[in-house]
């Protein structure tokens, strides 16, 4: 049932405040036509966002295999061997050249889910006009925006997402049939994230569910209270918000949290050779939130993070630059992630449950003399999960004196490529949804990342550019699929028969599946071919027009 | 119309308790009391007296003596040999700024001090030597009253900032730009909006590389005796080497080009006087750090960035458009012409009448009681105003030392990670839009918040081990703010009129007294009273406190636990 039907049968207006006949809702949950409605709105998937906080260097998480001797050359005091003990784990030999990437030796466990086709690698992931600092690099991308100045939101894309699904929050939640936190960080911190344009977060933090609730349901008073109209009474009113969300919510999770177990899959503690950081702080996260998917918990959005990503030195052992900080990083990312799908897999929960990296920028491709790199652009996004499309999306960044940017790799596919999949495909987010979210603009250039149906044939690491048009013959429109390998301008010609060009349309194409249409309706009868030119290549397909 | 006109008269008690809320660490009802006979100008001279000594220096229990001498004689690191380790060390150093906070005179000079950590942060995992860090304290201490960009001129080779920031690898041959980037992007001149790649309306990225450039050179001193001549700290140093001459110092990794900014530094370029067989000379070195300087503070934003920063730490966390014209423009102007003199900026902002909410009659953009406090604030106020005592930090370290542990580590369930913020910007409360100081309320951290009274009276299971303990019934009995304990209207107004920044309604102010302190639900709210009254009579007849003592620690836990009590 589609969001936008639900609010046109609601008459009374919120969910969990209806009384019906003077019996408050609560009561008639089990029987009550309405919250059944509400269910029918959102399925059952989970989406867990791992942030890799300080900016995750690429290029050595993910070594090009075709560029191997230009990336040797841009940092020789950091790069990952090629031959010999712990040089780069091959991912994939079946994908297109150009595509061919190598892992940090230390993600012996990432290669192993590869494999088990749960991991989808995408390339390049950026944003028009990188930022380059921390916290706007950060914020951009909860945000939704980019720096081209589109970029008008005051809240995070994961907050408008929830707001859309559950209309009404604070006042309304819990409810009969939402009775647990709308989103949840495991951190000390609320990011960004979960901020709506208009009041408290929808998300919570908590530590662990056991405190958190030995701790919430030890304090607090009950109203009244009064709000004066000054600036402290606005701060009073956001307080007096969290106050009642933790009370309401941390009973629930306690319930859920003893609902709700681990298996006997062991998570890993610490990282086996020397490195300032050494202990897996992720395995702790990512465990906890196992339990509680498997508790029953219905929250969808889960966030957690490791830090330490912000190599500008050090970032590798002086002796040796398989080990170090960064090895140690991504060891812990990857051992966290296969125990938690492995976990997930023996609860018998994992194809509700898809996984992803976020990083606020990549990190400089020429590395510096402190054994570690600057802030940069582009770097890959990690998707986990049983029901992907899975494999190598986007192939390896230009590393020649010309295709780099000051020394910074350049983005091939937009985030929003992805993160409009997840709403879109992931959790089947109607119309509605993307526009509150501000990705409906992505739905045709979104990576077909999840397994469904209804998107045209994509293998990824195997796509080179290629067009397809329909109908043919034709008499109104010209539908034009085409597929990029790099993003960029391109062109479109009608010609005919003597090689006139009839129409032309200049356009910004994606990486991956584009579409656009061309009306031919006020051409003569006859055969004519479209043209595609894009960065000096052109492919061309012949038309009937009737 | 916002104003900063002066306002006029003695403060009275309302505008006294809201100036030293603000400008201290808390204060007691007596000094609330003495401030509200005073003008705005008398107040200022005691709020900015500089009498008072420096802090001693933390002590290592382990050897009954300080391993830090702020006048640089101490020389290289003791940890180890004698002296306890690195990572206890800093937890000693930890206790000490706290309790230097919690026993700060009534002045401003360690609330600057703090603002100063706040704003230009350091983080231990990174820095890892407990005396940088203390010397960066002392560094701030010693500019409180002073210039902030002159401050900022010895931040740049602060050891402790050297570290954290990589500038102490940043050389000529290989920049790290790390400390040139976060310094423009959230020190100085802050990020305005991008509006071209690499342009941020401020500043370019040519300019993080132009300032990288002049901060080459620049190594730690791990013997902390290179002593600024200016502050007489130790200070980081340049790398340097001697001239043929076998005098004349060379800076040995200072890039000796010429640095070319932007036009939004109007295309200054900034290079060495003086260059002797290739090398730049130390003196030079400094010159052209000294220029930069110059150069990012003559800008008017910086001095409005910095004057914000000063605002949402001072007044409001939101700037309204009308307070930006009205407030932070006239506050950047004074920056401006006063060496950046924080001291000459708060003069003003204390004696307006923007501060006092009097600058126009529109309740709704009243300030008074609208900042959130942090955990420092939340426990140093509790801890001045009921007099709680403490192990001596130099005399009684073994206890000292376990209490402010025990502190500390509510601090960061409080959401404090005290010297250990995430960012490079420092702790979130302090810049992170849009909600800055909100951001010291998330479900965990309230709850915590809310349990201050539980751990102050010691009424929680948390720690048997702490010794500092609030006897509330002592305090009401003896502290002398109560002139009849009995009178169960006096006891609520002295502690709801010292305890809130706001003022409760009478609905609220009789749901503590019948519902929460008198359990009363009936109509006779005198006989109610009464009931307080007698049961008082009855504790001073007898000595047994029981009932008095479950009465008043629910009052107080009470009053604790509420939203009303995290503003001031």
């Amino acid at each position: 049932m589609k969001r936008r039907n639900f609010i046109r049968n609601v008459a009374y207006g919120s969910a969990a405040g209806l009384t019906l006949g003077g019996v408050p809702l609560r009561l008639l949950a089990a029987n009550n036509p309405l919250a059944k409605l509400a269910a029918d709105s959102v399925n059952d998937k989970v989406l867990v966002f791992i942030q890799l906080h300080g900016g995750n260097d690429g290029l050595n998480t993910l070594i090009p295999i075709s560029q191997y001797d230009e990336y040797y050359n841009l940092r020789p005091n950091i790069a990952i061997r090629h031959t010999g003990t712990r040089s780069y784990l091959e991912v994939d030999n079946t994908v297109d050249e150009n595509a061919r990437v190598g892992l940090h030796p230390d993600m012996l466990t990432f290669k192993e889910m590869y494999d088990q086709e749960k991991v989808a690698i995408i390339q390049n992931v950026g944003y028009p006009n990188m930022n380059m600092s921390h916290f706007r690099g950060r914020d951009v991308v909860f945000m939704g925006g980019d720096e081209s100045g589109n970029n008008q939101y005051k809240s995070g894309w994961m907050g408008r997402y929830l707001d859309n699904i559950y209309p009404g929050y604070p006042d309304d939640y819990p409810s009969p049939d939402m009775q647990d936190p709308i989103g949840i960080e495991l951190s000390g911190t609320l990011s960004l994230a979960f901020h709506r344009e208009n009041g408290i977060p929808i998300g919570l933090n908590i530590g662990s569910p056991d405190q958190f609730y030995q701790l919430i349901s030890s304090v607090g008073v009950d109203p009244p209270i009064a709000f004066p109209g000054s600036h402290a009474g606005d701060e009073l009113r956001y307080i007096m918000e969290f106050e009642k969300k933790s009370n309401q919510y941390a009973g629930r999770l306690k319930e859920v949290y003893d609902a709700g177990s681990n298996s006997t899959v062991v998570y890993p503690e610490v990282y086996p050779y020397a490195s300032p950081i050494r202990a897996n702080n992720l395995s702790s996260q990512l465990k906890l939130i196992a339990r509680l998917i498997s508790g029953g918990v219905k929250t969808k959005i889960f966030l957690c993070r490791i830090g330490g990503f912000d190599t500008h030195g050090e970032q590798v052992d002086e002796n040796d630059p398989s080990l170090g900080l960064h090895a140690a990083l991504l060891h812990n990312l990857s051992g966290a992630v296969k125990a938690f799908y492995d976990d997930l897999n023996q609860l018998g929960i994992d194809e509700r449950v898809l996984s992803l990296t976020f990083t606020e920028f990549g990190r400089r491709a020429k590395s510096n003399d402190s054994y570690g790199t600057d802030h940069g652009t582009a770097t890959p996004v990690f998707v986990f999960g049983t029901q992907l499309n899975s494999g190598i999306y986007g192939v390896n960044p230009g590393l020649s004196p010309e295709d780099l940017h000051n020394y910074n790799l350049v983005y091939n596919i937009d985030y929003r490529q992805i993160y409009t999949s997840v709403i879109q495909d992931w959790f089947e987010g109607d119309d509605q949804a993307l526009i509150d979210t501000g990705f409906s603009q992505w739905v045709d250039t979104r990576l077909p990342i999840v397994a469904t149906t209804g998107i045209q044939e994509y293998t990824p690491g195997k796509n080179p550019t290629s067009l397809l048009i329909y109908p043919n013959p034709v008499q109104d429109m010209l539908h034009i699929q085409y597929n990029l390998e790099f993003r960029g301008a391109l062109t479109l010609h009608v010609i005919d028969g003597s090689g006139r060009r009839l129409k032309s349309v200049q356009l910004e194409g994606m990486f991956g599946p584009n579409t656009t249409a061309i009306d031919v309706s006020d051409l003569k009868e006859g055969m004519y071919h479209l043209q595609l030119i894009h960065r000096g290549k052109q492919m061309h397909s012949s038309f009937l027009k009737l | 119309m916002a104003s900063l006109n002066e306002i006029t008269g003695v403060l009275g008690r309302k505008r006294a308790a809201h100036l030293l809320r603000r400008a201290t660490f808390g204060p007691t009802i007596p000094e609330i009391d003495q401030f509200a006979a005073l003008t705005a100008t008398q107040a200022l001279v005691l709020l900015f007296d500089d009498t008072a000594e420096n802090p001693l220096p933390p002590v290592d229990p382990l050897t009954g003596n300080t391993w830090v001498d702020p006048t640089g004689v101490a020389g290289p690191p003791k940890a180890g040999s004698g002296n306890s380790e690195q990572d206890q060390l800093f937890e000693f150093f930890q206790a000490w700024h706290m309790d230097v906070m919690r026993k700060a005179p009534l002045t401003l000079k360690e609330r600057i001090t703090w603002f100063m950590h706040t704003h230009l942060p350091a983080r231990w995992t990174e820095i890892n030597q407990s005396e940088a860090i203390y010397y960066q304290n002392c560094l701030y201490r010693h500019y409180a009253y002073g210039s902030f960009k002159e401050l900022f001129k010895k931040i740049c080779v602060d050891n402790a900032m050297l570290r954290y920031l990589d500038g102490y690898s940043n050389k000529k041959n290989s920049p790290n730009e790390n400390f040139a980037r976060e310094m423009l992007e959230l020190y100085s001149i802050g990020k305005g909006q991008q509006v071209a790649e690499g342009d941020y309306t401020n500043y370019t990225e040519d300019d993080v590389k132009a300032a990288t450039r002049v901060l080459t050179g620049w190594e730690l001193d791990e013997t902390y005796s290179f002593l600024d001549a200016d502050s007489g700290l130790p200070i980081g140093k340049m790398r340097s080497h001697l001239a043929g001459d076998n005098t004349t110092e060379l800076a040995t990794e200072h890039d000796t080009g010429a640095k070319t900014f932007t036009d939004k530094f109007g295309g200054s370029v900034i290079q060495p006087s003086e260059v002797i067989e290739e090398f730049a000379t130390v003196e030079a070195a400094y010159e052209e750090l000294d220029a930069m300087i110059e150069l990012i503070f003559a800008q008017q934003e910086t001095s409005r960035f910095i004057a914000r920063k000063l605002y949402r730490f001072f007044v409001y966390h939101f700037i309204t458009e009308e307070a930006e014209t009205d407030i932070i423009g006239p506050l950047a102007q004074i920056l401006m012409d006063n060496e950046f003199s924080i001291v000459e900026l708060l003069t003003v902002l204390f004696k307006s009448e923007h501060f006092y909410d009097e600058d126009d009659a529109v309740k709704e953009n009243d300030n008074v009681g609208a900042l959130i406090k942090s955990p420092v604030d939340l426990f140093t106020g509790l801890f001045r105003m009921f007099g709680i005592q403490f192990p001596d930090r130099e005399t009684e370290t073994g206890t000292f030392y376990g209490d402010m542990a025990f502190v500390v580590s509510n601090l960061v369930d409080q959401g404090l990670n005290f010297y250990e913020p995430f960012e490079v910007a420092g702790y979130p409360a302090y810049h992170q839009i849009p909600g800055f100081n909100r951001n010291w309320i998330t479900t965990y951290a309230l709850a915590h918040r809310y349990q201050a009274a539980g751990i102050l009276m010691k009424t929680l299971e948390q720690s048997s081990e702490r010794t500092f303990v609030l006897d509330i019934v002592d305090w009401v009995e003896n502290a002398g703010h109560i002139s009849d304990p009995s009178d169960t209207l006096e006891l609520m107004d002295v502690l709801v009129n010292n305890l809130f920044a706001i003022e409760l309604t009478q609905e609220r102010y009789d749901y503590f007294l019948y519902t929460v302190f008198l359990d009363y639900t009936g109509t006779n709210l005198a006989y109610a009273r009464g009931l307080w009254t007698q049961e008082w009579n009855l504790y001073t007849g007898s000595s047994d406190d029981t009932v008095v003592r479950n009465l008043l620690e629910r009052l107080f836990t009470a009053f604790i636990e509420t939203p009303e009590f995290q503003l001031y």
